[in-house]
């Protein structure tokens, strides 16, 4: 986390200021404003974090178990087609016109049908696909990264075919500017931020879930030693099953944040996001064999990630770069963690 | 964690409170503007369009002497960002050079600042492109260029980009329900229409016609098939059939190994329709395929092909325009208020065969050449 607070720092000294365009009734004027710490690109900076954050809190509790998720990618994208057709078929009967490509998206469901429906289905889908890996990698007793890595491939696959590649959009207005893109104006700041707080909530439950609960423990206990935790009367299997439905439902929510910010879904959503989640998880202080990890590291994690990006965009740095520098980013957070952990004893 | 979260967030508090001085510090605004600094831009303007305004404050404001509506001593300078799919893909760094030479070009006529700022994701990704968009306009850019891997994912953004009063216009790959202002690209429709027209000629008798694609999602893409079959259907008595649409990851390799395969396992296959370049990106895509072939694009590791004889038409778009075209477009807006000639600006396709295949190889020299400074 130091190499946030780095990061932090030297995007604040050397990013600069720069001229921000307030628009107030028609009216245009000019203020200066720090490129890094203008509330805007905060918020901006958290809102990119949050898609890769909140699947990074599920991953995080996957890899405490001494597993790994491949699929999430997939799941996300299908989460966010099969939300999207939902959401369009709601809205033209809410309409009463039918379902076709385009319906229109102002009037039609309202704030109370559309989000539950919304959100509903993305989680719901994301959670059947989560239980299908558990029950797979339990049962068929095979190693999650060949389970995730078929269901990847599968998953994008059905996106594929239910879509024919096209996007599905037509959403009510008021899942996406009425409440995913709602606007708060703060001074002289417009700002976006419910998928930010989607994410500090999705951190706080899955810290709670992962320290404080019975679950979270076991998770830790399979994580540290499989067979001990078994001899020790832990449902290893039951477990595993629901770790991996709730990162599935974790994928459904963050591709719900997904269609109601962007208000489209797009087939080739997520690809290459699982390693992004990892990535995410790991810098958060994930161990990849297992025991050791927390929730609110990986939202950390994934804010590093994100924060990459925004420097070579304040920084004005080539974004042929940014692989170099986030693989660089990966080895030295893990370094430094692991140095960190030689000399502060850590409980977990 | 817990431990070393506390001095990172005092020294992030420290430093936002040692830098606040410069937050928000309000741009002085000319003395004599009666209202707001927006009053004072506008004034020597000969009527600007809107959204334009604020964005060409600046750089009217130097040209026309009127008063200034940025700080003293700040630039006059206009930043353009540039988005393109993917900056793995050989057309998309056309355009960048195309761009960088726009910025350079209009930075000496004008007499100001421009810069093109390339912002591209490694491989495609609409998500990626919409956060970039964003971050884009946070940093107080002035317009954008955007080729977009889904229209409609990015159109939410770019309609934001716009109520932001940033200029956006699309090259390549059109969002056309957004609020861009002008789109800058081929006739997708056309393009694949002429594909065929070259392959019919090129295999004289009917048979096979199997159509490479790239992304399954990228609507360009499917305007171009929806090209080809319709010339297809046309050619439907003259014994032309449609094989399969393959689609590629739009890697070179890939799209190469794929193309080798298809045709191994089909020797019936008598044309290929390219609707896009990808695999005559790498050398030896066409060993051992026996059709005809006629793809999109003229790059030059394409124009090979050309003299070879495996690929007997090229159906050029103007990738260097790409970029060069766009930044024309929206510096005119920005800096002078003037419309581009129409919103969607379709440039003429260049079929390209064994006949002028020299001429487009001087042109890529002189296009990529530019790159180092001649």
């Amino acid at each position: 986390m130091l190499v946030i607070a780095l990061l932090m720092a030297a995007l604040t000294i050397f990013g600069g200021t720069k001229n921000k365009r307030i628009t107030e009734a028609g009216e245009t004027r000019i203020v200066q404003v720090n490129k890094f710490l203008d509330a805007e690109n905060l918020v901006l900076l958290a809102k990119d974090a949050s898609y890769i954050a909140i699947m990074a809190v599920g991953m995080t509790a996957i890899i405490v178990m001494g597993g790994i998720d491949l699929s999430v990618g997939s799941i996300y994208a299908l989460a966010a087609v099969v939300g999207a057709l939902a959401l369009r078929a709601l809205q033209a009967q809410w309409l009463g016109v039918p379902i076709a490509d385009s319906v229109p998206t102002v009037g039609g469901a309202p704030l109370w049908a559309a989000v539950p429906v919304g959100v509903g289905v993305c989680c719901l889908v994301g959670a059947l696909c989560g239980f299908a890996n558990g029950s797979m990698i339990v049962g068929l007793k095979v190693h999650p990264f060949i389970i995730t890595l078929g269901m990847m491939a599968v998953l994008r696959g059905v996106v594929f075919v239910l879509t024919g590649g096209k996007s599905v959009f037509s959403f009510p207005d008021s899942f996406t500017a009425g409440f995913f893109k709602a606007r708060l104006v703060v001074g002289d700041n417009q700002v976006y931020p419910v998928p930010v707080v989607v994410m500090l909530v999705v951190a706080l439950i899955g810290s709670i879930v992962l320290a404080r609960t019975v679950l979270g423990r076991r998770t830790y206990a399979i994580g540290g030693n499989e067979v001990a935790a078994r001899y020790a009367g832990i449902p290893v299997g039951r477990v595993k099953i629901v770790m991996f439905t709730l990162v599935g439902m974790l994928a459904g929510l963050s591709a719900a944040v997904y269609l109601g910010y962007l208000g489209a879904a797009s087939s080739d959503a997520g690809q290459g996001y699982e390693l992004s989640v990892i990535a995410a998880a790991v810098i958060g202080g994930a161990s990849l064999s297992g025991g050791r990890g927390s929730a609110v590291g990986a939202v950390l994690g994934a804010i590093l990630i994100q924060l990459i990006t925004n420097a070579m965009i304040i920084l004005d740095i080539d974004t042929n770069y940014t692989n170099i520098v986030m693989g660089a980013a990966i080895v030295v957070a893990v370094v430094l963690d692991q140095v960190k952990s030689r000399f502060v004893p850590s409980g977990r | 964690m817990n431990t070393l979260f506390k001095p990172f967030a005092l020294g992030f508090l420290a430093l936002g409170l040692s830098l606040s001085g410069c937050e928000k510090k309000e741009a002085a605004p000319a003395p004599t503007a009666s209202g707001s600094t927006s009053g004072a831009a506008r004034t020597p303007s000969s009527s600007p369009a809107p959204g334009a305004t604020d964005a060409a404050a600046p750089a009217r404001a130097a040209t026309g002497g009127a008063a200034p509506a940025v700080a003293p001593g700040a630039k006059r300078a206009l930043v353009i960002g540039v988005i393109a799919k993917s900056s793995g893909n050989p057309v998309f760094q056309a355009a960048r050079t195309g761009a960088e030479d726009a910025a350079r070009d209009l930075s000496a006529k004008y007499g100001i600042d421009i810069k093109a700022d390339w912002k591209t994701p490694v491989s495609e990704d609409a998500q990626k492109q919409a956060q970039f968009m964003e971050q884009l306009v946070s940093q107080g850019v002035d317009g954008i260029a955007i080729s977009c891997s889904d229209g409609q994912v990015l159109q939410k953004s770019i309609d934001d980009a716009v109520g932001k009063g940033v200029v956006v216009v699309t090259f390549d790959s059109d969002s056309p329900s957004s609020k861009r202002m002008a789109y800058f690209g081929i006739n997708d429709v056309d393009a694949g229409k002429a594909v065929m027209d070259e392959l019919a000629k090129a295999m004289g008798t009917g048979g096979p016609v199997a159509i490479l694609s790239g992304n399954q999602t990228a609507p360009n893409l499917n305007a171009r098939i929806e090209g080809v079959k319709q010339r297809l259907e046309a050619l439907k008595d003259k014994g032309f059939t449609l094989k399969q649409v393959y689609n590629t990851k739009e890697v070179p390799a890939d799209a190469a190994n794929l193309v080798q395969q298809v045709a191994t396992a089909n020797p019936e296959i008598a044309g290929w329709a390219m609707v896009g370049g990808w695999p005559l990106f790498t050398q030896n895509a066409l060993d051992g395929v026996n059709a005809k072939v006629v793809s999109v694009d003229t790059l030059p590791e394409q124009l090979e092909y050309l003299k070879s004889g495996k690929v007997q038409a090229l159906i050029g778009q103007d990738c260097y325009g790409w970029g060069y075209q766009s930044v024309v477009m929206l510096v005119e807006k920005l800096h002078e208020g003037k419309n581009p000639p129409a919103v969607v600006n379709n440039f003429k396709l260049a079929v390209v065969t064994k006949d002028n295949v020299a001429e487009y190889e001087g042109l890529w020299q002189k296009w990529l050449g530019k790159k180092s400074g001649n």
